[in-house]
């Protein structure tokens, strides 16, 4: 084992988070790249699995503000709901063309929007998870990343037995991860969430223990 | 698919390991986490997998943040960070993305956002970089050392010691990390309220770079060393 290492046996406590800070470079980010989960590799073309989405939304501080040049990162499933991963016993017939990863940088309004497609439902051990992408926020401020799940209109009965929206005492924040429909738009289906990061209890978003 | 085992188990965090909020004189903490406490979930197949190779969309550069071309260095002390990435069980971490970005030797980043300021920009110094880990999990920089810079705004105004910011995207959503790696011996280390935000002392030292031994350094580049460690774990331990 390393000098750092676990000799013993026993566990290496992780690394401590720290916030992002106010100046995440810009330059490290390239829009419509970086937050378009389609596609596996810069150039490489889109997925053509499933139906195309963009779910956009604002990041928004305590009494409405926005959150400026903060990172929201959304990982999902397929369209087929597996995953390119060994954890997936099915991940032989995951979409190869699909990452199903993307980060976004929040402009000078707050807004965020990924480029991706309706990921499918799946069984899991816990239970039948409905069409969900998982949403990370780094910010200024925000010392460890906020962790919740946007959920679809339409899934009404999946979302009901969903075991993470589930994991949400009152249906009236159950209801606040699911985006809504916006119609469409450039070929494809609009989802909206906002990510109220503190607010009043009638507005903030219910955020998960990471 | 990866041929090493990779984590599948993520006991929650150590709390007194990681920062408590809201952090005085930082209002942002207080604006921008939740009043609610957040609720437990279990740890679904979407929580437990992630990006198998996120250096394919995330292009890794030279990760020489103080030499943007021939014969343009960057002001300040030459310095290479060096490491590696493991996980709980103290495995090494292949392919995992690793960002940094910095102030220059003046305290300044090179950031738009980040005008207003007396302490000038270096136009020899990038500021940003990215790099992959390599099989064995080790990852390096060659950069300059930051200088420190005054928290603007009140109440209490305080200093920011030297610090570089570094986020690594590693085999699972779960065991995502953002930090920042800070030099030993700053006096300013103890008096930051953002490093304070570790209840645990044991904790708040392991986000400090060892310095290696002067005398091993050959060249110009004073050299850290800093580990990082994911979260994560196998839920079965390799037999010894």
């Amino acid at each position: 084992m390393s000098a750092t290492g676990s000799r013993s046996g026993a566990p290496l406590p992780p690394t401590g988070w720290q916030t992002l800070g106010p100046f995440f470079p810009q330059a490290l980010f390239r829009d419509g790249v970086d937050n378009d989960l389609r596609r596996r590799r810069a150039g490489a073309p889109p997925t053509a699995r499933g139906v195309p989405i963009r779910l956009r939304g604002r990041v928004l501080e305590e009494g409405g503000g926005p959150c400026v040049n903060a990172l929201v990162e959304a990982w999902q499933a397929d369209a087929g709901g597996r995953f390119r991963h060994p954890l997936d016993p099915d991940w032989r017939e995951a979409d190869p063309d699909f990452l199903g990863w993307g980060r976004a940088l929040t402009d000078a309004a707050g807004r965020y929007e990924f480029l991706s497609v309706l990921p499918g439902g799946y069984r899991d051990a816990a239970g039948p998870r409905a069409p969900h992408v998982n949403l990370a926020v780094l910010a200024s401020g925000v010392m460890r990343r906020l962790v919740t799940t946007a959920f679809f209109p339409g899934f009404a009965a999946a979302n009901a037995a969903d075991p993470v929206l589930s994991a949400l005492p009152d249906p009236a924040l159950r209801a606040r991860l699911v985006a809504k429909d916006e119609g469409e738009a450039e070929g494809a289906r609009i989802f909206r969430l906002d990510l109220v990061l503190r607010g009043d209890p009638e507005t903030e978003t219910p955020f998960f223990l990471d | 698919m990866p041929d090493h085992p990779l984590p599948d188990c993520f006991p929650p965090y150590d709390e007194a390991g990681q920062p408590q909020v809201p952090i005085e004189g930082y209002a942002a903490t207080a604006r921008r986490n939740p009043a609610r406490a957040l609720f437990r979930r279990p740890h679904t197949r979407t929580e437990l997998t992630g990006p198998l190779d996120p250096a394919a969309k995330l292009v890794p550069g030279e990760g020489n943040l103080a030499v943007p071309g021939p014969g343009r260095v960057a002001l300040g002390q030459l310095i290479h960070i060096s490491g590696r990435v493991l996980d709980e069980d103290g495995r090494p971490v292949r392919g995992a993305v690793l960002e940094i970005w910095q102030a220059n030797a003046a305290g300044r980043y090179a950031n738009p956002l980040d005008a207003a300021r007396d302490a000038p920009l270096d136009p020899n110094f990038v500021g940003h970089g990215r790099v992959a880990t390599d099989a064995e999990g080790r990852y390096g920089f060659f950069t300059v050392k930051p200088g420190a810079y005054p928290v603007p705004g009140g109440p209490g105004r305080w200093w920011r010691p030297p610090h570089v910011h570094v986020s690594v995207i590693g085999p699972s959503s779960l065991s995502r990390l953002v930090t920042q790696m800070y030099f030993p011996g700053d006096p300013l280390n103890p008096l930051d309220r953002i490093l304070n935000a570790l209840p645990d002392p044991a904790a708040r030292e392991r986000l400090i770079a060892r310095q290696t031994d002067p005398a091993e350094v050959e060249g110009e580049w004073l050299a850290y060393r800093f580990t990082l460690v994911l979260r994560g774990r196998r839920a079965t331990p390799p037999l010894p």
